[in-house]
C-alpha cells in the first residue's frame, strides 16, 4: 500500500505539487492524469525520490521512502520512462538484468529470469536476447524497458508516458499488454499519461490532477458518468474523439480505419516482419480491390505455414465481421461475447472498410457521455 | 657524401631516433590521457570545479611548447623527464576536453533510466556514462596522438633524441637530406598511428553504440535524400 500524506514540492518559490493526500491499494492500477504542468510527473517521481519533497511524506507500506537508501529504494521500485531510454551500449538482455546486476545476482539466474521475462511478452529469447535497442521497433524497445522494470519483481511499477512517444497501432497493443501483465502478476502500477483515452483503458482508478491539486480520483466508469469539476469534463471532452449520441452510432463512426493489412499473394515472412512492425498479432487480408478476404494469424503461420508460401493458403474467414450499417451495439457485443481482440467491419459491396476494438468502443462511450462535449 | 655512404652513416641512428620518438609519443599519450580521464571523471562529478580548471587548463595549452620546454628545463634539466613532464601535459587538454564534453552530453534520459533503475553515481558512470563517451574519448586521443608526434620533435631541442634531432641538425648545417629523413618519418608515423587508433576505437566502441551511429546517420542521410 502506498500513501501520500501531504505531499508538497515547488520549484523556485512556486507550488507545484500542493499537500498531495492520496491512498493507493496493492493491485491498483492507477493513472495519474492531467494537462501538462499540473504536477503529475513531479508526484510520480517523488516516490522513488527521483525528486525530493520539500514537505509532507509518502509511504510505502507504512514505511516512508525518506527513510531508505534512495539507490535501494529505486531499485525496489521498477521504473518506466517516457523515452524508453535503454542502454544503447547494452544488449536487450544485459538492459533487462541492469537491477539484478545492481543486486548482485549470479549469471545464471540473471539469465534465467531474462528468459521468463521475454517468454512473458512473447519475445523469443535466442532471436533477441542479443540484439542491441537500436535493432528493435519502438515497441519491441519499449516492451524491454517494461521488462527492465520487472526484472527483480517489484511489487510497484512506476510509468512516466512510457507510450506517448509510439505509433497508434502499436500503442495500442502495448496498452493491452500492460494492462495484462499488471493482472496477471499483480503488481501495484502508477502511470502518468495526458492522454484521457489512455487513462480510460488501463485504470481501476483515474486521479485527475490540476494545477498540483487532485480534483478527481474515481474508477474511470464513475469520473466519466459525473465529473468533479467542470475542469474535468473540458479536459475529457477535448481529448476523446467527438461522435454523435450513442443510439444513433454504426459501426462505420466509431471504427478504427488505419489497420495493417497485407495483400494474398505476399509470403509468410513478409507477413510476420508486417506483424513485428505493427505489433499486432493478425493481419486483415484484403485483395488489390480491398475486398476483404479474411484473416491470417501468427498461430496459424507458426502452426501451418512454411517460409516462402503466400498467405492466400492460411486465410481464415472465420474472423467476426460486421457491415459498415450495423448498429455499433453489435460490433460491442461480439467483442464481448467472444473475446475477440477486434471486429472487422467491411462495406455492403465487401470491401474492408476497418476495424472496431475495445478501444474503440470506450472512446465512442466516453464522448456520447458528454453530448457534443 | 654520396647517398651510400649517407645512409651507411645515418641508417641505425635513424631507427634509434625513430623508437626514441615513438616512445615520447606513446608514453605521453597513455600518462596525459589517463590523467585526463580521471580528471574528466572529476569534474563532471563535481561540475563547479571545472568552470576553474578548465580555463587554467585552456591558458596552460595556449602557451608554446617550444617557452614550456624552455622553462622546464630551467627546473628540471636537459633530462628525457622534462620532455615527458612537458608532453604529457600537453596530451591531457585534448582528451579531457572531448571525454569531459563525451561525458557531459550522454542523454538525459540514459542518465534518469539508470538512476531510476537504482545505480549509484559510480555506477551511473561505469555502465552508461563511459561506454556511450567512448567515441567522444577516443576523437581526443586520436588528436593528441597526431599533435604529439609533431610536437616530439622538439625533445631534440634539449638534446633527447627523436626525430627532432635530424630535422634540427639539417636545419643547422643546411642539409634538405637530413630534414627529410626527420619530417618524412614523422609525418608517416602520425598517419600510421591514426590508422592503428581507428581500428582500435571500432574495436572498443561497444557494438550497440556503433549500431545505434549507423541507424542514426542512415536516418539523417535518408531524410536529406527526400
Amino acid at each position: 500500500m502506498i500513501e501520500y500524506r501531504n505531499v508538497t514540492k515547488s520549484y523556485g518559490g512556486s507550488p507545484v505539487v500542493k499537500e498531495i493526500c492520496l491512498t493507493i491499494e496493492k493491485g491498483e492500477f492507477v493513472v495519474l492524469v492531467g494537462p501538462s504542468g499540473c504536477g503529475k510527473t513531479t508526484t510520480l517521481k517523488m516516490l522513488n525520490r527521483l525528486i525530493p519533497m520539500d514537505g509532507g511524506d509518502i509511504l510505502i507500506n507504512g514505511k516512508s521512502v525518506k527513510e531508505q537508501n534512495p539507490e535501494i529504494l529505486r531499485r525496489n521500485i521498477g521504473y518506466v520512462i517516457q523515452q524508453i531510454g535503454l542502454f544503447p551500449n547494452m544488449t536487450v538482455e544485459q538492459n533487462i538484468t541492469v537491477v539484478p546486476r545492481m543486486m548482485k545476482w549470479d549469471k545464471e539466474r540473471r539469465r534465467k529470469r531474462a528468459r521468463e521475462l521475454m517468454e512473458l511478452v512473447d519475445m523469443d529469447y535466442d532471436t533477441y536476447a542479443n540484439k542491441y535497442p537500436s535493432e528493435l521497433s519502438g515497441g519491441q524497445q519499449q516492451r524491454i524497458g517494461v521488462l527492465r522494470a520487472l526484472a527483480v519483481d517489484p511489487p510497484v511499477i512506476l510509468m512516466d508516458e512510457p507510450f506517448s512517444a509510439l505509433d497508434p497501432i502499436t500503442r495500442d497493443s502495448l496498452q493491452d499488454e500492460i494492462k495484462r501483465l499488471q493482472k496477471q502478476l499483480n503488481k501495484t502500477v502508477i502511470f502518468v499519461t495526458h492522454d484521457m483515452n489512455e487513462a480510460i483503458k488501463l485504470a481501476d482508478r483515474i486521479v485527475f490532477m490540476y494545477d498540483g491539486k487532485i480534483l478527481q480520483a474515481a474508477p474511470p466508469e464513475e469520473m466519466l458518468r459525473s465529473p468533479a469539476d467542470g475542469i474535468i469534463r473540458e479536459f475529457m471532452g477535448k481529448h476523446v474523439q467527438k461522435i454523435r449520441m450513442e443510439d444513433e452510432l454504426n459501426c462505420s463512426d466509431i471504427m478504427r480505419t488505419r489497420i495493417a493489412t497485407i495483400s494474398p499473394q505476399r509470403k509468410t515472412l513478409e507477413c510476420v516482419e508486417l506483424m513485428s512492425q505493427y505489433e499486432v498479432n493478425s493481419l486483415v487480408v484484403v485483395d488489390d480491390n480491398k475486398n476483404y478476404l479474411g484473416i491470417v494469424t501468427i498461430e496459424d503461420i507458426r502452426d501451418h505455414g512454411e517460409a516462402g508460401q503466400p498467405v492466400e493458403a492460411l486465410i481464415r474467414t472465420d474472423a467476426p465481421c460486421v457491415g459498415t450499417g450495423q448498429h455499433a451495439r453489435d460490433a460491442f457485443r461480439i467483442l464481448v461475447e467472444k473475446k475477440a481482440d477486434y471486429v472487422v467491419v467491411v462495406t455492403p459491396e465487401n470491401r474492408l472498410a476497418g476495424i472496431v476494438t475495445k478501444s474503440s468502443i470506450s472512446k465512442a462511450m466516453a464522448s456520447a457521455l458528454w453530448g457534443e462535449g | 657524401m654520396s647517398l651510400q655512404h649517407f645512409m651507411d652513416t645515418y641508417a641505425l641512428k635513424l631507427l634509434q631516433a625513430i623508437f626514441v620518438h615513438l616512445g615520447y609519443v606513446v608514453l605521453c599519450v597513455a600518462i596525459g590521457s589517463a590523467i585526463a580521464l580521471v580528471l574528466a571523471v572529476l569534474l563532471t562529478r563535481i561540475p563547479r570545479f571545472s568552470k576553474l580548471i578548465m580555463p587554467f587548463l585552456s591558458i596552460l595549452q595556449t602557451i608554446p611548447g617550444i617557452v614550456f620546454i624552455g622553462i622546464l628545463y630551467l627546473y628540471t634539466g636537459m633530462r628525457p623527464i622534462t620532455v615527458m613532464i612537458a608532453l604529457s601535459v600537453y596530451a591531457i587538454f585534448p582528451v579531457l576536453k572531448n571525454a569531459y564534453s563525451g561525458i557531459l552530453h550522454v542523454d538525459e534520459k540514459y542518465k534518469e533510466a539508470a538512476k531510476g533503475c537504482g545505480m549509484s553515481s559510480w555506477q551511473t558512470l561505469f555502465y552508461v556514462e563511459l561506454p556511450l563517451a567512448t567515441p567522444s574519448i577516443f576523437t581526443g586521443i586520436r588528436m593528441t596522438v597526431i599533435y604529439l608526434v609533431s610536437w616530439t620533435v622538439l625533445a631534440a631541442m634539449i638534446g633527447q633524441g627523436g626525430l627532432g634531432e635530424f630535422i634540427y641538425r639539417g636545419v643547422g648545417t643546411n642539409d634538405n637530406r637530413l630534414i627529410l629523413m626527420g619530417a618524412v618519418p614523422a609525418a608517416v608515423m602520425a598517419i600510421g598511428l591514426g590508422a592503428l587508433l581507428d581500428k582500435l576505437q571500432k574495436k572498443l566502441t561497444p557494438r550497440g553504440i556503433r549500431l545505434q551511429e549507423q541507424s542514426e546517420s542512415g536516418q539523417s542521410s535518408g531524410k536529406g535524400g527526400i
